[in-house]
C-alpha cells in the first residue's frame, strides 16, 4: 500500500547551524494515529513543519500523499494544530475556525454551519462570537483544534495540542479526537506529546526520538484494538506500555 | 458628595488651579512691571484681541483646519496605499523604500518654496506641504506593520493556501492596524504644522488666509496680542485634532489590541 507520509534520511540544519533533525526515516500508512515523544528541542515540531511543506529539509526526501508536501498542501490534504493556538486576535472565534473554508472561498453559509459544528465538537458552541482574548489558554487551543478539523484533512498534524489543558478536558478531548479519527477511516493523525500516558492511550504506534539532533530511535507498536476506554487506561497492559515508553526516553 | 463628581474634581482640580494661578501671575507681573504690550501682552489683552477679531480668527482657524484635514487624508491614503504596494513585492520594496527614507529626511521647509513654484501660492501648495510632512510616517509605520505579522499566523495562511491578496487583506492589514494608528497619531500632529508652515510660504489659502498667514501678517505689524491669540488657537487646533484621531483609534482597536486596552476585564 502507498504510504501517506514517507521520510527518507531527512535532515534539517537551520541557517544558524542548529542541527534539529538527523537522518529521520519513517513510513506512515493511511489511517494510522502515531505519536511522537521525545525531549524538548529534539526536532518534533521541525519534522511536522517539514511534513506540511512549511520548511524544507536540508537533506533527504519527504513524500506526502504520494507527492511533495507543497503539492499535498495545495490539494487541501493537510491540517496543522500548532503548538501555540495561533488565532487572529481581531476575529471572532467563529471566524477563526472558519478560516480554512474562507480561504477556499466556500459560501458564507457553509462556513458558518461548519464552524458551528466544529465548535460543538470541542465544546465551545457558546463562544462563537467571543474574541480570542476572552478565552482561557485551553479554550484557545480547542478553537485551534476546531479550525484544523473544519478543513477536513487527510493528514492531521497535531503539535502538543493538549499540553495546556487540565486533566479532565484533556481526557474529554482525547476521546473526542479518537471518535473523530475512527469516524474518518481515511484520516491519518500525527501527534506530538510529552505525556507517555497520552501517547499510549491514543496511538497505534509511538515513535521515540533522541535528543537533538533528533532521530527516531525506537518504535513501539501499541497493538490494542479501539475503542479502548477506561478499561485499557486502568489495566495492567497500559502500565507496561507506559513503562516501555519511559524507558526508551531515558536511552 | 457624589463620588463621580469628586473623582472628576480631584482629576481636573489641580491642573485647573495651576492654570488660574499661572494666568493670574502673568497678568499681575506684566501689569506691575508695565511691560509694553508689543513685547509681552497681558492675558486680558490677548482675550480682547481675540474678541475684537473674532470673525477673522475663526475664519483663519477654519481655513487651516480644512487644509490640515485635506493634507492628513491625502497622507493617510497615500501612505497606506503606498505601503501596501511596497509590501506586496519584495523587489519593489527594496528598490523604492530607500528613497522614501531619504524623502523623510528632507527638511520640508527647505523644499516648500519649490512646491509653491510648482503649484502656485494658495491652498494647493499648502495642502501639498501638509501632505508631504504627514506622508512619510504613515508610509514607514504601515510598512513596518505589514512586515511584522506573526510568523505562526503566516504559516497558517500558507498552510491553507491563502493567495497573496487574501494574506494581505485578512492577515497583514489587520495585523498592521496598531502600527497604522501609531502613524495616524504622528502624522496628524505633523499635518497641523505642515499646514501652518505652508501658509507661511504660500500665503492665502482658500477664501481667507489661515492661521499661519494671520501669524506672519500680525508679526509684521507687531500686533503682538493677536499674534498670541493666533498661536493659542493653533495649539488648540493641534491638540483637538490629535485627540479626535486618538479617540477614533481607541474605537477601532479597543476590542482586541493591547496598546488600546486599559485593563478592562469584560
Ligand atoms: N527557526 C529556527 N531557527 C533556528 N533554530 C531553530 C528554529 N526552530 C527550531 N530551532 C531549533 O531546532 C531544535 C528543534 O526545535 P523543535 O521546535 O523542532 O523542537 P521540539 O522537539 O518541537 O521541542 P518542544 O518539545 O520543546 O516543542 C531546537 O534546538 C531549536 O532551538
Ligand atoms: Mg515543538
Amino acid at each position: 500500500m502507498q504510504p501517506i507520509l514517507r521520510l527518507q534520511d531527512v535532515s534539517k540544519v537551520y541557517p544558524n547551524g542548529t542541527a534539529a533533525v538527523q537522518e529521520a526515516n519513517l513510513e506512515v500508512g493511511e489511517g494510522e494515529l502515531i505519536s511522537f515523544v521525545g525531549p524538548s528541542g529534539c526536532g518534533k515540531s521541525t519534522i511536522f513543519r517539514m511534513a506540511a511543506g512549511l520548511s524544507a529539509p536540508t537533506a533527504g526526501k519527504i513524500e506526502v500523499l504520494g507527492t511533495t508536501p507543497e503539492e499535498a498542501r495545495r490539494s487541501n490534504g493537510i491540517s496543522f494544530v500548532f503548538q501555540e493556538a495561533t488565532l487572529m486576535p481581531w476575529s471572532s472565534v467563529r471566524d477563526n475556525v472558519a478560516l480554512p473554508l474562507k480561504l477556499r472561498q466556500a459560501p458564507r453559509k457553509v462556513q458558518d454551519e461548519e464552524a458551528e459544528r466544529a465548535l460543538e465538537l470541542v465544546g465551545l458552541q457558546d463562544y462563537a462570537k467571543a474574541l480570542p482574548r476572552q478565552l482561557s489558554g485551553g479554550m484557545r487551543m480547542r478553537v485551534s483544534i476546531a479550525r484544523a478539523l473544519i478543513a477536513n484533512p487527510r493528514i492531521l498534524l497535531m503539535d502538543e495540542p493538549f499540553g495546556a489543558l487540565d486533566e479532565i478536558t484533556r481526557q474529554t478531548l482525547q476521546e473526542e479526537l479518537l471518535s473523530i479519527w475512527r469516524r474518518n477511516p481515511g484520516m491519518t493523525v500525527l501527534f506530538v506529546t510529552h505525556n507517555a500516558f497520552e501517547a499510549v492511550y491514543l496511538s497505534n504506534r509511538i515513535l521515540v526520538m533522541t535528543p537533538r539532533p533528533g532521530r527516531i530511535s525506537r518504535e513501539i507498536a501499541v497493538d490494542v484494538p479501539y475503542p479502548r476506554g477506561d478499561r485499557f487506561r486502568t489495566g495492567p497492559e497500559f502500565g507496561r506500555f507506559v513503562g516501555l515508553v519511559n524507558e526508551s526516553l531515558k536511552h | 458628595m457624589n463620588p463621580v463628581f469628586s473623582n472628576l474634581l480631584s482629576r481636573i482640580g489641580p491642573p485647573l488651579i495651576a492654570f488660574v494661578l499661572f494666568v493670574g501671575a502673568w497678568q499681575a507681573v506684566v501689569a506691575i512691571a508695565e511691560l509694553p504690550t508689543y513685547l509681552l501682552p497681558k492675558p486680558s489683552d490677548i482675550v480682547a484681541a481675540a474678541a475684537d477679531n473674532w470673525t477673522h480668527l475663526l475664519g483663519s482657524v477654519s481655513t487651516t483646519l480644512i487644509e490640515t484635514i485635506l493634507g492628513f487624508l491625502l497622507s493617510v491614503i497615500g501612505g497606506v496605499l503606498g505601503a501596501i504596494l511596497l509590501a506586496s513585492s519584495k523587489i519593489v520594496e527594496r528598490s523604492i523604500y530607500p528613497y522614501a527614507i531619504v524623502l523623510q529626511t528632507i527638511p520640508i521647509v527647505a523644499v516648500a518654496p519649490i512646491i509653491v513654484i510648482w503649484f502656485g501660492a494658495g491652498i494647493r501648495s499648502i495642502v501639498t506641504i501638509a501632505f508631504l510632512i504627514g506622508f512619510c510616517p504613515m508610509l514607514s509605520n504601515t510598512l513596518i506593520g505589514l512586515n511584522s505579522t506573526d510568523k505562526n499566523l503566516n504559516n497558517l495562511f500558507t498552510l491553507y493556501n491563502a493567495t497573496k491578496w487574501q494574506t494581505m487583506w485578512r492577515l497583514r492589514i489587520p495585523a498592521a492596524l496598531p502600527y497604522i494608528v501609531g502613524g495616524l497619531k504622528i502624522s496628524c500632529s505633523l499635518c497641523v504644522i505642515g499646514a501652518i508652515v505652508g501658509e507661511y510660504v504660500a500665503g492665502v489659502g482658500g477664501g481667507q488666509g489661515g492661521l499661519g498667514y494671520a501669524i506672519t501678517y500680525a508679526a509684521m505689524r507687531i500686533q503682538t496680542p493677536y499674534l498670541f491669540a493666533c498661536g493659542l488657537m493653533a495649539s488648540i487646533l493641534g491638540i483637538a485634532f490629535y485627540q479626535i484621531v486618538n479617540g477614533l483609534s481607541r474605537k477601532w482597536l479597543g476590542s482586541w489590541h493591547e496598546s488600546e486596552m486599559r485593563g478592562d476585564h469584560d
